[in-house]
Order: C-alpha cells, then structure tokens, then sequence
C-alpha cells in the first residue's frame, strides 16, 4: 500500500480510537465491576451477562486498533466469564487483574 | 476494480474501522447496517458483490440473516463472509457448516483486510 494511504488509514482509525473511547472505558468498567462483585460474592446473573459481552466486544476490537495484548486477555476473560459457573477466589483474582491490565491497555493507546 | 461491500455488524465501532478499510485502502464501495434485518433490506437495495456478516448480533442473528440471504432470489447468489470473535474450533466447525463462503475472524487488520476478502472470493 502506498505510504500515503497507510498514514491517512493511520490518522483515521486515530481519530475513530478517540471517537469510540469511551464505549471501550464502558465495557472495561463493566469488567472492573464484575470482578470487584466476583471478590465480593455478590455476582448477579446480569453482571456476569454484561461481563461476558463487554469481553467479547474488546476481545473483537482491541487487536483491531493494535492492542494485541488486549485481545488476547479479554478473551481470557470472555471464556472464564462464558465457563466458570461457580467461580473460585484465584479465578475471581485473576478476572480482577485481567479487568485492571486492561484499564491499563486502552489507556495507553493516544 | 471498485467492489461493493455490505458490513451488517452491530457494534458500530467494528463497523466504521471495517468501512474505514476498505474505503481507504481498497477503494471499495461500502455499505453499512446495524442488524439482520437492516442487512437484509440493504442487500437487496446495494447489491454488494460481498458481505460481511456479523455472527453475534441481537435480534436476527448471523446465521439466521445467512440463511435468510440465501432464501431470497434477490440476494441468494451473493457470497457471503462470517465475521466472528468466537476462535473455538466447534464454533468454527458450526459456522463453515452453514455453507458460508469464508469465516473471517475478529480482531482483523485494517490494512489488509481488504486482501484476506478478496484473497478467499478469488478477486483479482
């Protein structure tokens, strides 16, 4: 491709990363929820629902605007979330510390 | 050659980087919908020479939307593309069941999504 186009695709897909910022902020919130409701024991249905979702939509669009890495661990989240009926305190721990690298992830993206 | 592409997918931020693509490094002409049903009726109004077909949508589902694609003489020849997340092989195996002409997968690459399309639809 020509090194034209690649820098207008470049400063477009910028500007739709600041566009769709904060639905990407919305679903890591709901993680962060989820996670924090998991340690808490408090984990309804509907949250886990939500939780599910929201890694499932990060984990479609993140590699996207070239966050592999937070691809790779909202998918990690989206299968705990889609298998784990009945999660222990090391899963719990673990959807907690996915939910914060990923706050760190899509904070980092300028 | 300017191909014509029909997105149906409901998040709208997969949407808009998916169009981005393939307008800016194709040149392709992109239509967009935002459910099964919107994609129908764009179909048949575009005529695309492709679409791409979200699986995980609310309402009609992906698959649903296929088939009833492939019902209607309007749109039943139109080749089909499955845009998905899910990465598990019996998602996988269910999907190329359907008789869809690819599965493509989320996360893609905008740089050369426009490739992997015409790369599996065999355009030059």
């Amino acid at each position: 491709m020509a090194p034209g186009k690649q820098t207008v695709l470049s400063e477009a897909l910028n500007r739709l990363w600041i566009q769709f910022l904060p639905q990407m902020e919305e679903r890591v919130r709901a993680l962060e929820s989820a996670g924090a409701a998991l340690a808490a024991g408090t984990l309804t249905v509907d949250q886990r629902s939500e939780a599910h979702a929201a890694a499932h939509k990060l984990a479609g669009v993140l590699g996207t605007f070239d966050l592999t890495r937070g691809t790779i661990l909202a998918r990690e989240a989206e299968i705990l979330y889609a298998t784990e009926p009945e999660t222990d305190a090391e899963t719990a721990a673990r959807l907690t510390s996915i939910a914060a690298q990923l706050r760190v992830i899509v904070a980092s993206r300028r | 050659m300017a191909h014509r592409i029909l997105i149906i997918d409901d998040e709208d931020d997969i949407r808009e980087v998916a169009a981005l693509s393939l307008e800016t490094v194709a040149g392709w002409e992109v239509a967009t919908a935002c459910c099964g049903t919107q994609g129908l009726a764009r179909a048949i109004e575009f005529q695309p020479d492709a679409i791409l077909l979200d699986v995980m949508m609310p309402g009609m589902d992906g698959p649903s939307t296929f088939r009833e694609l492939r019902k209607n003489p309007a749109t039943e020849r139109i080749p089909v593309l499955l845009l998905t997340a899910k990465v598990q092989s019996t998602d996988q195996r269910r999907f190329a069941d359907l008789g869809v002409d690819a599965v493509l997968f989320k996360p893609f690459d905008p740089l050369t999504l426009s490739k992997q399309i015409a790369g599996v639809l065999g355009w030059k």
